[in-house]
């Protein structure tokens, strides 16, 4: 391979998986595959009262959660961390109160307005 | 170059003895002249030489590694070597028949934000041959993976899990890599000096949800917070105490530089 | 007599300092460490070191106080001097080279608070003061590390005797170190010689003599003051530590000086209220009542809305209490509609509920401290400030007090007067009752017609007037409640205009205000006094923190009363709906002090129970009110009151304010006329008046404790 130029190497970074863009997607959508698979397994072992519907939208929100991130290590990094989650979840190491963790349903909605934060006590 | 490694050896082999024959001598600085004798601990001068032949022998056969070698408080040897050099470093300590470091201590997690490499990772080596310790320091990023140890050292497993789980650095080639000290779905890295104190979240027992349940962190009761400065301190120019310093490989009486990364 | 005596001998001492100080105005080179530093003539070694950075080690000097030089701390080497000098008290000689931090300097410290550490208790534990403790300091930073104290015989340590002091100061007096810095305050800024020392070495002993409280305005001051736990706070006694406490920068309202504070809170709770250093505006001083207080900030608080039902307050929530006063107002036309708004009362608060009765077309707002408003009113704002500061006092050579009391009204100007007093030949006098200013004035009588005669020339005090170069003349909010305010006031002004120099950018003419919320309000537009909603007699009344009874429920027939505040006091007790506010620990609010000054309090603590912060209560009674005022959050408020009034956001600096010449014709037509039969008089009289001034102040327990102390104390033979 020919450069033209000289690479500053201080900025040529050790990859955690991907090397690429395409590479590093190819692993978000796999894994955002995996999770959707997953939802019957996972409705059917934790009896969670959401319907599968709910879990698509959680899961969507999830990734979306993380939509701007461009950097191929981090989106890597990010990929592993939802691995071990699935992994996690599968293997039943969580209980039911982890899994229903990830849609906060005993948290009541903040009052945004100012007379409803006014009356709330804000 | 042999003849003086054969010397570090020997001198290893007579520390013990070292030890015993000063025992004596300390009995009569605690009968006779106590108020003149030392409060802190002087380090041994043949420990400290064994200790910097070992460092400089490894220097030396490992030069694209190591970036420093380093006594700290008196009598500890440390390494403080590239990323890269993980691997090959800590298996040339276990390897070599000079240094025989076979126990793996424990590794530990520094975070220092400042820094452009935020996290310290430590090696503690230990040799039962020659009764003597080594710390291997190496620094990463938050997203640059480090070279697990697992094959070399078994023990390395589980401390490298916890590193993943407190700091958030990865191991490379790692065989289970997962958490192992927080809960499922925990979200950080509580070592971080950037993850406060409280957390982020708390977590209670719901009767109506027959649950448990995770919320924001809503403080029900003053954080506890204590202002170490004393309100009528005007004298900061008497407050620097003096130190003395205990010296590195290359002065042994100078100041000890901080490690450059 | 006695009094006099010690007074004017101590103020001819500091003259002879001050004069010598001004003739030689040479600057000489000493050497601190080796650093050069250029100083004038007569400055002593320690301020040289301050100079260039370097803090000498002392516990008797204080720099708001005069030289003892008793301590002996403060010793440091001089090159080619035989021995080690004081360092506070030797001022410096060309070319010395001074050294802080030599053996000999080291030794001498080490000897000196071996000293003072032998008849020392090792009490720290269980002593107040630990933590900010300037012998825990010195001795960890200058100390020797070892002991040569060896009781073998048991004997023990010196012990003292505790004084009482009164119930604000606790005394440990075998704690005392024998600094005098205690003394030479109550002598020298509060102007009351009780204490003093007796015995000389071993034996010497800070005391009062004979059994006497030590009862002052300031004398809490002490506390800080002393640099061991010999004096220390009764009412803050084992309650906290310094480092567990979180510390919020704030302002004194209880008078209209706006002194600063740092509030001590620990778990939700005020703890302690200390001084912060503001050399414009308190120096590093604070009265009694914003230092003591703040327990009344726990005590009768309204904490829950209430609304009257069948002639009794029943506790409701938010909705339904802002809900009654919004029916209220929407079945109640503008013009019977009044507000009237009491002394504590901020600019925020003020902003908002004069933007919500304006909407509704209401004009009658109005504060219960009266201000004559007839004539240049209040349009002016030179007419209703202390146009020469609080610090103008000490360039002014003549002050002449109408119809007030500052020692009692605002201690820490006082204060002021007295050390310009001491120090710069102020002259003071007084027209209005005559009453202990703990300095020496001449009495011009009590009767509002002096005022006149001066004006006129025809008084003996006059000429006086005339030759002075700056004469500041204050005239006392009290003194302008008066039916004839009017008259006193423009008889004042006018006596202000004809000493006013026109050359000389130097204000004659001042108001000293009594409540910190009525220049906010006077800029704000707030009409001075209540006479107008007695005349009205709306349908409609909306008092915000009115606790002055300044109207009475019975006046009013069928009058629907609303109060907002923090205290359940006089202006609760007639109200038909109560809403809960903030006192000044728990919001973040302008205030503007007398002279002008804008001034920001921060929130310490979290308001007790439903209270809510006040411009929100009027925020959210507008929603229900179906106005909605356009600002959610105080910095929105903040643009608001700026469009008003944009000196109330410019915090912590003055607004020049100088309209004296367009006044003074505005006094064409006066309301009333001077009534001479009738003296001026002062409310706060004596120390017991000066504790129960506010609601704050009257829910108090430390408070009404120093009020019983007070009267006691006036049967004390001594």
């Amino acid at each position: 391979m020919r450069f033209s130029g000289t690479i500053d190497y201080s900025t040529v970074v050790k990859p955690v998986m991907s090397t690429t863009m395409p590479e590093a997607k190819r692993r978000v959508m796999s894994l955002y595959k995996a999770w959707f698979r997953a939802i019957p397994t996972i409705m059917d072992k934790f009896d969670i009262s959401v319907s599968e519907k709910d879990c698509r939208v959680k899961i969507r929100e999830k990734f979306e959660m993380n939509r701007n991130v461009s950097d191929i290590r981090t989106i890597d990094l990010l990929v592993m961390k939802g691995q071990m989650e699935l992994v996690e979840t599968l293997r039943l190491f969580k209980t039911k109160s982890h899994v229903m963790a990830f849609f906060r349903d005993s948290v009541p909605e903040k009052p945004k307005d100012f007379l409803s934060k006014f009356l709330d006590g804000q | 170059m042999l003849g003086r490694l054969a010397r570090v050896a020997l001198v290893a082999r007579q520390a013990p003895l070292n030890r015993g024959a000063q025992a004596p001598a300390l009995g009569r600085l605690l009968s006779t002249d106590a108020p003149s004798a030392p409060t802190i601990r002087r380090p041994d001068a043949p420990v400290r030489q064994q200790l910097t032949d070992v460092g400089k022998y490894a220097a030396a056969c490992l030069p694209r590694f190591v970036q420093k070698v380093q006594l700290t408080a008196g009598d500890e040897l440390e390494l403080l070597i590239a990323p890269e050099g993980v691997i090959p470093v800590i298996a040339f300590l276990r390897d070599n028949h000079m240094t025989q470091f076979h126990s793996l201590a424990d590794i530990a997690g520094v975070d220092v934000p400042a820094r452009k490499y935020r996290f310290e990772i430590v090696y503690n080596l230990l040799s039962i041959r020659y009764n003597s310790r080594i710390r291997v320091r190496t620094y990463t990023d938050e997203l640059t993976p480090i070279d697990s140890i697992c094959e070399i050292f078994k023990g390395a497993n589980w401390y490298e899990r916890e590193i993943w789980d407190m700091f958030g650095v990865m191991f490379h080639d790692h065989p289970d890599l997962r958490r192992i000290l927080t809960d499922y779905g925990f979200e950080g890295h509580p070592q971080r000096k950037d993850f406060p104190l409280s957390g982020y979240v708390e977590v209670r027992y719901d009767d109506a949800l027959r649950r448990v349940v995770v919320e924001p962190l809503e403080l029900a009761q003053e954080f506890r917070k204590f202002d170490l400065k004393t309100p009528w301190e005007v004298f900061p120019n008497f407050r620097s105490s003096e130190e003395v310093p205990i010296g590195n490989l290359d002065s042994p009486q100078g100041k000890i530089e901080e490690p450059k990364k | 007599m006695l009094r006099r005596g010690v007074s004017s001998s101590l103020r001819n001492a500091l003259q002879v300092q001050k004069r010598s100080a001004a003739s030689a105005p040479e600057k000489i080179e000493v050497f601190i460490d080796d650093q050069s530093v250029m100083v004038e003539p007569g400055t002593t070694v320690l301020q040289a070191a301050a100079m260039v950075g370097i803090e000498i080690p002392r516990f008797c000097y204080h720099e708001r106080l005069s030289v003892a030089g008793n301590c002996r701390m403060c010793l440091v080497e001089v090159e080619k001097s035989p021995k080690p000098v004081a360092a506070c008290a030797m001022p410096v000689m060309k070319g010395w080279r001074i050294k802080t931090n030599s053996p000999l300097t080291k030794k001498a410290r080490e000897g000196v608070m071996e000293f003072l550490l032998t008849n020392h208790p090792l009490d720290c534990p269980i002593c107040d003061q630990g933590g900010e403790c300037d012998l825990q300091d010195q001795s960890m930073a200058f100390g020797s590390d070892r002991s040569r104290f060896t009781d073998v015989n048991y004997t023990g340590k010196r012990a003292v005797e505790d004084k009482d002091l009164g119930p604000l100061v606790k005394t440990v007096m075998t704690r005392c170190i024998q600094c005098t810095r205690c003394v030479r305050f109550a002598s020298e800024i509060a102007g009351i010689p009780t204490l003093g020392s007796t015995g000389r070495g071993q034996e010497m002993q800070i005391g009062t003599y004979v059994e006497k409280m030590f009862l002052s305005e300031l004398s809490g001051n002490v506390i800080d003051l002393c640099p061991v736990g010999a004096l220390t706070s009764k009412p803050y006694t084992f309650t906290a530590r310094p480092w567990e406490t979180r510390k919020t920068e704030s302002i004194d309202v209880l008078d209209a000086v706006g002194s600063n504070i740092v509030v001590s809170t620990r778990a939700g709770d005020v703890m302690r209220v200390i001084p912060k250093n503001n050399d414009d505006v308190n120096e590093e001083w604070i009265s009694d009542k914003a230092r003591f207080s703040y327990d009344g900030l726990k005590r009768q608080r309204l904490t829950t809305p209430m609304v009257r039902k069948n002639g009794e307050l029943e506790a409701c929530d938010w909705q339904e209490a802002l809900m009654v006063v919004a029916n209220k107002i929407a079945t109640t036309p503008g013009d019977r509609m009044a507000a009237l708004v009491g002394g504590l009362s901020d600019a925020e608060t003020l902003t908002a509920l004069k933007d919500l009765m304006n909407h509704l077309e209401c004009e009658t707002l109005c504060t219960e401290e009266k201000f004559p408003m007839d004539g240049a009113g209040t349009d002016l704002r030179s007419n209703y400030l202390l146009n020469s500061r609080l610090t103008g006092v000490e360039e002014a050579d003549l002050v002449l007090i109408i119809g007030c009391n500052p020692r009692f009204e605002s201690p820490v100007f006082n204060a002021r007067i007295r050390k310009s007093w001491i120090a710069n030949e102020l002259d003071v006098a007084v027209i209005g009752p005559k009453v202990d200013l703990t300095y020496t004035y001449d009495h011009l009588g009590d009767s509002p017609k002096t005022i006149a005669d001066l004006a006129s020339g025809n008084h003996e005090f006059s000429q006086r007037l005339k030759t002075a170069k700056r004469p500041m003349i204050i005239v006392g909010s009290e003194a302008l409640q008066r039916e004839d305010g009017g008259a006193i006031y423009s008889a004042a002004h006018k006596l202000a205009l004809s000493l006013q120099n026109t050359t000389e950018d130097w204000k004659v003419f001042n108001v000293l205000h009594r409540v910190a919320g009525q220049v906010a309000a006077l800029d704000l537009g707030y009409r001075a006094g209540a006479d107008e909603i007695a005349a009205n007699k709306p349908a409609l009344l909306y008092m915000l923190g009115a606790d002055e009874a300044a109207v009475d429920r019975k006046d009013l027939q069928n009058c629907f009363i609303v109060y907002q505040g923090h205290h359940g006091d006089r202006g609760a007790e007639q109200a038909d709906v109560i809403l809960p506010g903030c006192a000044y620990t728990e919001k973040q609010a302008t205030y503007v002090n007398t002279e002008g000054r804008t001034q920001q309090t921060f929130p310490a603590v979290t308001p007790p129970g439903l209270a809510r912060e006040d411009w929100k209560i009027i925020r959210a009674l507008s929603e229900f009110a179906g106005v909605g005022l356009p600002y959610d959050n105080i910095e929105e408020l903040r643009g608001r009151m700026s469009e008003i009034a944009p000196n109330l956001v410019k915090y912590s600096v003055v607004e020049e304010a100088n309209y004296f010449a367009q006044a003074g014709p505005l006094f064409g037509k006066l309301a009333s006329a001077l009534r001479s039969d009738e003296k001026l008089d002062t409310k706060l009289k004596g120390l017991e008046d000066f504790f129960m001034t506010d609601s704050i102040s009257r829910a108090s327990a430390t408070m009404a404790k120093c009020v019983q102390a007070a009267m006691n104390e006036k049967k004390n033979r001594h």
